[in-house]
């Protein structure tokens, strides 16, 4: 078995996970290596958000084997956590903390160095912003918050769901920033995948992977 | 430890900002206790020192589940559990923050109540012991914040969480209202033996060790999805 460091960042076999009797994943197998964008595109309900899910360690897989950076979910989830940054549907984020206490829960959480939420902060434009309630940010404000918090501990995997989702121009310009500074792998879902160009597009149709 | 003070808190932070649970357990509490003194008629002593002791838990154990049922409340509403626990963290450290900050508001609350049930249905009886007191409620607020806090932990994941955390906390709880009942009176009353409270004591210390070691090592499971 190869170690942690110079695995690939994602490998899944047969991954199957379920929601009651529906299967929101029925056989996904794929493989991301270390440094790959995979894009993620199909319908909505294909099962993108889902295998994030599963990818980020907060859903249990029901059949088949995952790896994140080498350790197997769900046994070594724990061990998998600090190499991934994850931005769900939701920010994730507290409204009546402000964006800096938010960060600053998540780089404990995380265990990020010092100066971590300054750096972040400044990465997504939020440096003005950052004593304001998030609950007062808005739509795109909270999107770019939550893709800080996904990048203050300097994960080795980002999982992006939608992650242009209420994004302006600028914020646009951003999350492109963040993604040319990142280097290391990350698996995209979006429904726009022209944005995400130098990726590898994968499409997901009712839980399995198409064609 | 450092995600458990992060943790905690976020957890204080939040309820100083958005005073949500303590005003409404301060609320509740006392206008249980209004409602039973003025229902009385005027008769503080008509059930007897056990009687309003009794009535005094039942409040507490009520106001309690006004913070359970608000526990991770916004963790479920805004998503941010997914969040949380995609986080490298002994999960545990989520259970036992929440149990802490429980213990606070619990006790916020009782720190306001107290003087106010002493006045209106013990004032002419017997001085408690104060040590005992504090020790007895410390004891079973902390068993009422640890179970609460595991139970509260499962029934975020379910839809019906609030009709379905009263149902399993409210059973496991009688033994620890019995308890904390008898304590109380005996710091109260002139007729009880001093073993009988060290007894009663000694199991509400047992309970919080069941339900802290039972918090501590279920929460993990308790979340998963």
């Amino acid at each position: 078995m190869s170690s942690p460091e110079r695995a690939p960042a994602v490998v899944c076999e047969g991954l199957v996970r379920r929601f009651g009797e529906r299967a929101a994943l029925d056989g996904v197998s794929l493989a991301v290596a270390a440094g790959e964008t995979l894009v993620l595109t199909g319908g909505n309900g294909a099962g993108k958000t889902t295998l994030l899910r599963v990818l980020a360690t907060v859903l249990r897989p029901h059949a088949g084997t995952v790896s994140v950076a080498g350790h197997e979910l769900p046994r070594s989830a724990r061990a998998a956590r600090p190499s991934i940054g994850y931005v769900g549907h939701e920010p994730l984020v507290y409204p009546d903390l402000t964006a800096r206490e938010n960060l600053e829960l998540y780089a404990e959480l995380h265990l990020a160095p010092p100066g971590s939420c300054d750096e972040a902060l400044a990465m997504v434009g939020l440096e003005r912003r950052a004593r304001d309630r998030t609950a007062d940010l808005s739509r795109g404000m909270r999107q770019r918050l939550a893709l800080a918090r996904a990048w203050l501990h300097g994960p080795a995997l980002l999982l992006l769901d939608e992650p242009t989702a209420g994004l302006d121009a600028e914020g646009r310009e951003r999350l492109a920033g963040m993604l040319a500074r990142h280097g290391g792998a990350a698996v995209v879902a979006t429904h726009e995948p022209e944005w995400f160009a130098g990726g590898r597009e994968l499409r997901l149709e009712a839980g399995r992977v198409a064609g | 430890m450092r995600a458990y003070r992060a943790l905690l808190r976020k957890d204080l932070l939040l309820e100083l900002r958005g005073r949500e649970l303590v005003p409404a357990m301060l609320a509740f509490v006392l206008g249980a206790l209004l409602l039973v003194r003025f229902g009385l008629g005027g008769e503080t002593q008509a059930g007897g020192t056990r009687a309003a002791t009794g009535l005094l838990w039942v409040a507490v154990v009520f106001t309690s589940m006004l913070a359970l049922v608000r526990s991770f409340a916004q963790e479920r509403e805004h998503g941010i559990w997914d969040g949380i626990l995609s986080a490298p963290i002994d999960r545990a450290a989520i259970w036992a923050a929440r149990s802490t900050a429980t213990l606070a508001f619990l006790v916020v609350t009782q720190i306001v109540a107290l003087p106010l049930f002493w006045l209106f249905f013990l004032q002419e009886g017997r001085a408690p012991s104060l040590w005992v007191l504090a020790g007895a409620l410390l004891l079973a607020d902390l068993g009422v914040a640890m179970l609460g806090s595991l139970l509260a932990g499962l029934a975020s994941q379910v839809h019906a969480r609030e009709v379905l955390l009263p149902v399993l906390f409210l059973p496991f709880a009688v033994p620890l209202v019995t308890v904390a009942v008898r304590v109380t009176v005996d710091t109260i009353s002139p007729q009880t033996s001093g073993f009988g409270t060290l007894e009663g004591l000694g199991f509400l210390a047992l309970y919080d060790t069941i339900f802290g070691l039972l918090g501590w090592a279920l929460f993990e499971y308790v979340v998963e999805d």
